[in-house]
Parts: structure tokens; sequence; C-alpha cells
């Protein structure tokens, strides 16, 4: 089909874009403002793979999650909590917090694919809730509220020259290419048969179960996934910001990434970092000129999803597949025959 | 002992005023499918509407009459202007509460502040009950709380617009080729949900603190009642709301707050898991 190919020349030609926009920034951003940009480039990153998270659960197989907030933060407690508390090295604490994050999801999605719909966004809050208040009584382990701060352990060691993310370049790019290489594994994975198979799951769960899929196995595996993006991104934001905090579990972190991946374009695999750039933009910039900013983005999330609910990627995508699809079908007949034979 | 009763009593009242709230939340579930992350700030929104009608007209009594009645124009305002348009994308209409949400809590705010402020109890005694002092304003609060869910009960049994309503519950297409309005319905539904939180709003307004982000912590609770009484099973959410605070304040006598809310939590997810129709399914129609 026609339309699916220019999607597919759309969603690289913006991906590529995005790509070098940020691979770039650590240069460009300081030449045209100031450089304090770059590091919010990085939180950009850094919170789109939360918003990722989420839009592979709803934009991907058609669930609703409203607490991946909570792999986030035991992402960040496994790299915080393995530096400080078991001294562990950069390479094994970041490693911990993403497993950490992946089998936290593995362990109460078993428990919360069994719901659908509804009860499934509410179980996944009502899991994150139980981990934030336990979060929030430990507070021995977890710091509760004021959190629990680290020193950084540096990447690597040569005698007296060491390397890690004490340097702004170093740090900006570990955080590019894990970002990075985590969009281009989800990218694969949802071009595989089984993320083919999600999608069959998303469109009819009945169908895809009488066809033969293993809608539950399915559905968990895409949790479990969803869980090692939330888990990557919080141990990314530890490293970030030195620290962790029961606070990024709270049901307003989850509904906030799923404001960004819905408002991005929920089912695109760039909507969740277009979203999440443009809503941290307008927290950073716009709230140094109006305190109640919130207001606004209140209102962007109610009009997109009455008026692009696809997004702003999903918006740009079906605009740009309208216009040479007119020219076309005037032209040549070919794709009919094309479209029957598929 | 003393603060144990005082505990206990203190459940049953936030029972009974959470219970309100919770119906409303149930309702909204129940006939339009919407699982409405905003009820907190509807909640929340009372409690500022007491407090902004005290301040100009000094009566309490006053604010118990209007807020309920600009609730229910809130509600049926948001309800054309936002859901209806999106009423088919279950998905769509959570988000679009949740932005609803971080509207409400920025508007208020915008206009009352960001400091929490004390509304004082239009009734100032204290009555002794169970050897302690207690504020007789509590015992009003419960009673009109009571006396509203009896009254909801008695509107959605008895009257015209009250069997509307269970139709539409019960089936949709039926009670549209009855000739019933359902896309009224609707909106009224989701105005009354806005309507008894707002109520509940203001008869907490006195007992809690009139802060914008008092519908955070409430939301949770209404939850925990609406499913643990079961989906759109509006009994069972009343004596859910009331059993889980009740239950809740006497844990918190001997344990941490929080350890109250994380083993409610856990009653929850158990419900859900195990009897998501509630655990009252089959004992009430």
């Amino acid at each position: 089909m026609m339309s699916i190919n220019m999607q597919k020349i759309v969603t690289l030609g913006l991906g590529g874009l995005i790509f070098l926009f940020f691979a770039a920034a650590p240069v460009l951003l300081p030449l045209v403002t100031n450089p304090f940009w770059v590091s919010i480039a990085a939180e950009i990153l850094i919170w789109s793979l939360l918003a990722a998270s989420v839009n592979l659960l709803l934009g991907y197989t058609g669930l609703l999650s409203f607490g991946q907030a909570l792999y986030f933060g035991v992402g960040m407690y496994g790299v915080a909590i393995g530096v400080s508390k078991f001294g562990l090295g950069f390479w094994p604490a970041f490693g911990l917090g993403i497993f950490a994050g992946t089998t936290m999801a593995a362990i109460t999605g078993t428990l919360a694919v069994r719901l659908t719909w509804h009860y499934f966004a509410i179980i996944t809050v009502v899991f994150s809730l139980i981990f934030y208040f336990i979060a929030l009584t430990l507070k021995s382990l977890t710091g509760g509220d004021d959190g629990l701060a680290f020193s950084l352990p540096p990447m690597m060691t040569w005698g007296d020259w060491q390397i890690g993310l004490t340097d702004p370049n170093v740090q900006y790019y570990f955080v590019f290419f894990v970002v990075a290489a985590c969009f281009l594994l989800m990218g694969v994975v949802l071009r595989s048969p089984f993320g083919r198979a999600l999608v069959a799951i998303r469109e009819n769960a009945d169908r895809a179960e009488l066809v033969g899929f293993n809608v539950y196995l399915l559905r968990l595996t895409s949790f479990i996934f969803a869980g090692f993006l939330a888990g990557t991104a919080g141990a990314l934001f530890a490293l970030f910001g030195r620290y962790a905090s029961a606070s990024y579990m709270f049901y307003h972190v989850s509904g906030e990434a799923v404001v960004w991946a819905i408002v991005g374009g929920a089912g695109t695999l760039l909507g969740p970092i277009i979203g999440t750039g443009l809503l941290i933009l307008i927290r950073e910039e716009l709230s140094l000129y109006w305190d109640h900013y919130l207001l606004l983005v209140g209102a962007i999330v109610i009009l997109t999803v009455r008026f692009a609910p696809r997004g702003i990627a999903g918006f740009v995508i079906d605009l740009v597949a309208k216009l040479p699809a007119e020219h076309r079908r005037k032209s040549e007949n070919r794709p009919k025959k094309r479209e029957a034979a598929e | 002992m003393e603060i144990v009763v005082a505990l206990a009593i203190n459940g049953l009242i936030w029972g009974l005023i959470i219970a309100l709230i919770a119906l409303g939340l149930s309702i909204i579930f129940g006939l339009l499918d919407v699982i409405n992350l905003a009820h907190g700030d509807f909640f929340m929104v009372g409690t500022v509407l007491a407090w902004f009608i005290v301040q100009y007209t000094d009566s309490f009594w006053l604010a118990l009459l209007i807020a309920p009645v600009i609730g229910l124009l809130f509600g049926a305002v948001i309800q054309r202007v936002i859901i209806k348009p999106i009423q088919n994308a279950a998905a769509l209409t959570i988000v679009a509460t949740f932005g609803l949400s971080i509207i409400l809590q920025e508007g208020v705010r915008a206009t009352f502040g960001a400091a929490p402020k004390r509304l004082m109890p239009p009734i100032e005694a204290t009555i002794p009950l169970f050897g302690i002092e207690y504020e007789l304003y509590r015992i009003v609060a419960a009673a009109i709380a009571l006396a509203c869910l009896i009254a909801f009960f008695v509107f959605l049994h008895r009257t015209k617009l009250g069997s509307w309503m269970r139709a539409v519950r019960h089936d949709r297409e039926t009670a549209l080729s009855l000739g019933i309005p359902v896309g009224q319905i609707y909106t009224i539904t989701f105005a009354i949900g806005f309507g008894i939180a707002a109520l509940g709003g203001v008869v907490a307004a006195p007992i809690t603190t009139v802060d914008f982000r008092s519908g955070i912590d409430i939301l949770p609770f209404c939850f925990m009642a609406v499913i643990i009484g079961g989906l759109g099973n509006l009994q069972g959410t009343a004596v859910a709301a009331v059993l889980l605070a009740f239950l809740e304040g006497i844990i918190t006598a001997f344990a941490d707050p929080v350890v109250a809310r994380i083993t409610s939590l856990c009653l929850m997810s158990a419900v859900l898991l195990f009897r998501p129709q509630g655990i009252f399914a089959g004992a009430t129609a």
C-alpha cells in the first residue's frame, strides 16, 4: 500500500532529523543559546524513553498503563542503591538498575496483563502506588521523600586518568547513545513478527487469540520490554541526577509520560520523543514567564486527544502521506492491483 | 483506647464523605465508561468553592447549597465540550480527564493560591462521645453525607430521571430505542458526578484543609472504594468506602498511616485480580 510506504519514508526522514539534531546538540546549542540547554536535551532524551515505554504498551499493544513510573523509579533505585549500599562500579550499577526495573515489570506484569483496558489501567496505578508507599516507609534503604544521593563512580580508569559522567560531553553522549540504541531496538522489535503480533492484539485481541497467538504471553513480553525501557530511562536519570527518589514513582510521573506519548503520537515510533521534547521545552521556557504554564499543558492534552488523537507525529505522517497520494491516484492505477495482491 | 475510638469514628465520618464522592466516580464509570482521573479535583473544587463562598457571604450553609449547583454546571459543560466528542475511545477519555485534572489544579492554584487554607467549622461546639470531647461539626458532616447518600439512592430508584439513568446503564441500545434521551442522560450523569463530588468537598472543607492538591490524595481512595465495591455497583461502592475508611482509621491507631494505605491498596489489587466484579457482587442487584 502506498500510504504505508510514505509513512516509512516520513518516519525515516523525521527520525534522521531528530537523530542528527540530538547528535549535534552539544555543539549546536551553545552556539545559539545558553549551554544549559544541552542538559535539557539530555533530559528530553531520557524522559522520551519513559514515554516510549508507555507508547509500546498503548500504541502497539493496546494497553494503557498509568504505572510506568514504577519501573522508572525502580531503575533509579537499582543504580542508587547499587552504588551507595553495595559499592558497585559504574557499569554494574547501571546494569543493576536496568535489571531491577525489568524484573519488577516481569513480576507485576504476570498479574497485571491478566486484565485489560480499564482494569489494566487501574491495576498499574495501584501497583505503582503500593511500591511508592513502600519506598516512602523504607527510609533507611530509599531515603523516603528526600531521596538517596550518591557520588558517581567513574566509567573507566587507566592509572590516574579516568573518564566519567562528570565530563558534561561524556555524560551527554552516554545518554544519547543509550537512548538511540533503545529506540533502534524498539524499531527492530516492532518490525519483527513479534511486533506485528502485538499490533494484531491491539487491533483485536479475540481474533488474535483465534488465529493462534498466545495473547497473554505476548502482552506479558511487551510489558516486560516496556519495563526494560522505563527501567533504562530510570537508571540513566539516576546517573544523570546522581540520586534516586520515591517521588518519581508517583502516578503523576506516569501520567506525564502518558501525556508525552499521546501528544507526540501513540503508535508511532518517534511520537514519544516529539511529545516529550515539546512539553519539556514548554516547561523549561514558558515557566520562566508564566507561573501557570500547566494550564497550557492541560489544554494541549485535551486538544490533542480531541483533534489529533494520533498526536503530532501521526498528524504529520498523515498530512505528508496525503499530499503525494492525491497526485499519484490521478496518474496511475497500479496501487489498486497491488492492494488486491496483498 | 480513646485514640482508637476517635480514629475509628473519624474513619467512619470520612468514609461517609468519601462514599459520596466515590458514588460520583462510580456512576460516571458505570454509565459513560469513563475513568475519571479528575474526580479528586472535582472534590477539591468543591472545597475551594466553599472557601470562596464563605469569604464573600460569610455563610457556610449557603456554600453547601450553591457549590454543588456550580459543580453541576461545570460537570455539564465539561461533559459536552471535552468528553462527548471522544466518548467512544476509552483510552483517550482517561487521558483527557488527566488533562482536565491538570487544568483544574493549576486553575485553582492561579486563583485561590498555592498555600493551603483552613475553613472554620460553622458549628464550633463539642460533645462528649465515648469519653472524648468530639467536634460536633464532624457528626453533623456525617449526618449530611448520610442524608445525601440516601437522597441519591431515592433519586436513582424513585424518580423518572433516576430510572432512566439506570436504564441507560443497563442497556444503552434498548434505552435509546425506547426514546430515552441517552445523550442528555450522559451529560446529566457527569454533571451529577461533579455535583456530588463538590458537595462532598463542601462538607469536608472544615474538617480538612483547602488546598489545590487535596484531590491527589482523595482520588486513589475513591478508586479503592469503587473497585472493592465493584465497578458500577453503587451500593457496594458506598459500603466499601465506609468500611475502608473505618479500617484505615483503626490500622492508623496502631501503625503508620502509610501502612494502612498499603494494606488497602493490596486489598484492592486482590479484588481487581480475583473478583473484578467487586466483593459484593451477587449480594446486591
